[in-house]
């Protein structure tokens, strides 16, 4: 087999192609009627099965952080300080998750798929990659569950309770959330830990973005 | 891009090159349902992006572009659940009653090795097979001239040996 002769072989599969009745068998060969399915179906699907959820998590977010807003302005007293201070720390990491996921989605909605394939490949897989900042900074809120119920007096007590139980639990939390904020990147996909935490086929999609981007940077390369 | 005459003439298009989305669905996808999938949604973003083309590109270079954005994300999203499904399956088009069967035989391997592929690999495989020049290839992908034809030149020599493997 000569490779010379591979369009050769090219164009006898399109002569196949216009012999055979398949393309006119296909259902999206199309006319203006099906045209006209096709955009709304697609529309459909598109807020169906995508924008919704994503919405609805944007949404449900909005409601959470309004709910800590309200909490915190009604009870803001110096009795209350750590009460405040940990619902305050949980709405603003909220915030900031709910940002980046907004920005993701302004982000995928600007690509352009006209663009040339290694420029909206690239900026499609890192867009998939940066999804791994949302968890990582979501896990930071983890030590103020921990602490919102905590009264300043226990401080100045010997309550064993909470110097023994309480107390080391929140630090313990804390240090997990700056250990796995601080960890949680592609050097570490490999680890055990790693993808017991991110064990599902959404985040497997996200990882191997990762790969693909290097693919791309290969591709990309002058030097094979 | 609503009008009816607009339409008409999209359809047109789509009509004129529906052998080119065929061939990009049916190398990224290996399941009949999903290459539906793929060549609807290939229509859907052309109709979509129609405000995007500018006469700085000729037709072709906005529409591959286009195509194989969507192609390889559609593939990338699939291969999650993919299911490898028989060869013939794959390949739809031999007609069994041809009688040049050496020429289906090499269409099936070419199709064959072009679903073996990567991705972007793949991309300019298809670009090469469709006669483009390599000044249009280096356009769509976003890569020199030059690596289009170090790159062209290594998945020729690979498809050769494969070619000669099976043959033995």
């Amino acid at each position: 087999m000569d490779t010379d002769n591979l369009q050769n072989i090219w164009k006898a599969y399109d002569k196949k192609l216009e012999e055979s009745r398949i393309l006119n068998l296909q259902s999206w060969a199309l006319n203006m009627q099906c045209f006209e399915d096709l955009q709304k179906q697609k529309a459909k699907s598109k807020l169906n099965k995508l924008a919704r959820f994503k919405l609805w998590t944007v949404a449900l977010g909005i409601v959470w952080v309004l709910f800590l807003v309200f909490l915190v302005v009604k009870t803001l007293v110096f009795s209350n300080i750590i009460f405040v201070i940990s619902v305050s720390m949980i709405a603003i990491i909220t915030t900031i998750g709910i940002g980046l996921y907004i920005k993701q989605l302004i982000l995928i909605k600007q690509i352009d798929n006209s663009d040339s394939v290694t420029i909206v490949q690239e900026k499609l897989a890192t867009l998939q990659t940066s999804t791994l900042n949302i968890p990582r900074i979501l896990f930071l809120q983890s030590p103020f569950y921990c602490t919102w119920w905590f009264k300043p007096e226990w401080f100045t007590s010997s309550n064993p309770a909470f110097w023994f139980i309480s107390l080391p639990v929140a630090l313990a939390f804390t240090f997990l959330a700056i250990w796995l904020y601080r960890n949680i990147n592609y050097k570490n996909m490999d680890k055990k830990w790693f993808r017991i935490l991110f064990n599902s086929p959404e985040w497997n999609w996200v990882l191997k973005a990762k790969d693909f981007i290097n693919e791309i940077d290969v591709f990309k390369k002058d030097k094979v | 891009m609503n009008s009816e005459a607009e339409k008409k003439q999209f359809l047109q298009l789509i009509e004129d090159n529906k052998r080119i989305i065929f061939k990009i669905s049916n190398s990224y996808c290996q399941n009949k349902n999903d290459r539906e999938d793929l060549a609807q949604e290939i229509i859907y973003n052309l109709w979509k992006s129609g405000h995007s083309f500018n006469d700085e590109y000729k037709f072709s270079t906005w529409m591959y572009r286009i195509a194989l954005n969507v192609a390889i994300s559609f593939y990338r999203k699939e291969k999650r659940t993919a299911i490898r499904i028989p060869f013939d399956d794959v390949f739809d088009v031999a007609d069994k009653s041809d009688e040049n069967k050496e020429m289906d035989e090499n269409i099936k391997q070419l199709q064959t090795f072009i679903n073996e592929l990567k991705e972007l690999d793949k991309a300019l495989m298809l670009l090469y097979l469709e006669s483009k020049s390599y000044n249009e290839i280096s356009e769509i992908l976003g890569i020199s001239e030059t690596n289009v034809a170090t790159k062209i030149s290594r998945i020729k020599n690979n498809l050769k040996e494969k070619f000669t493997t099976k043959k033995n």
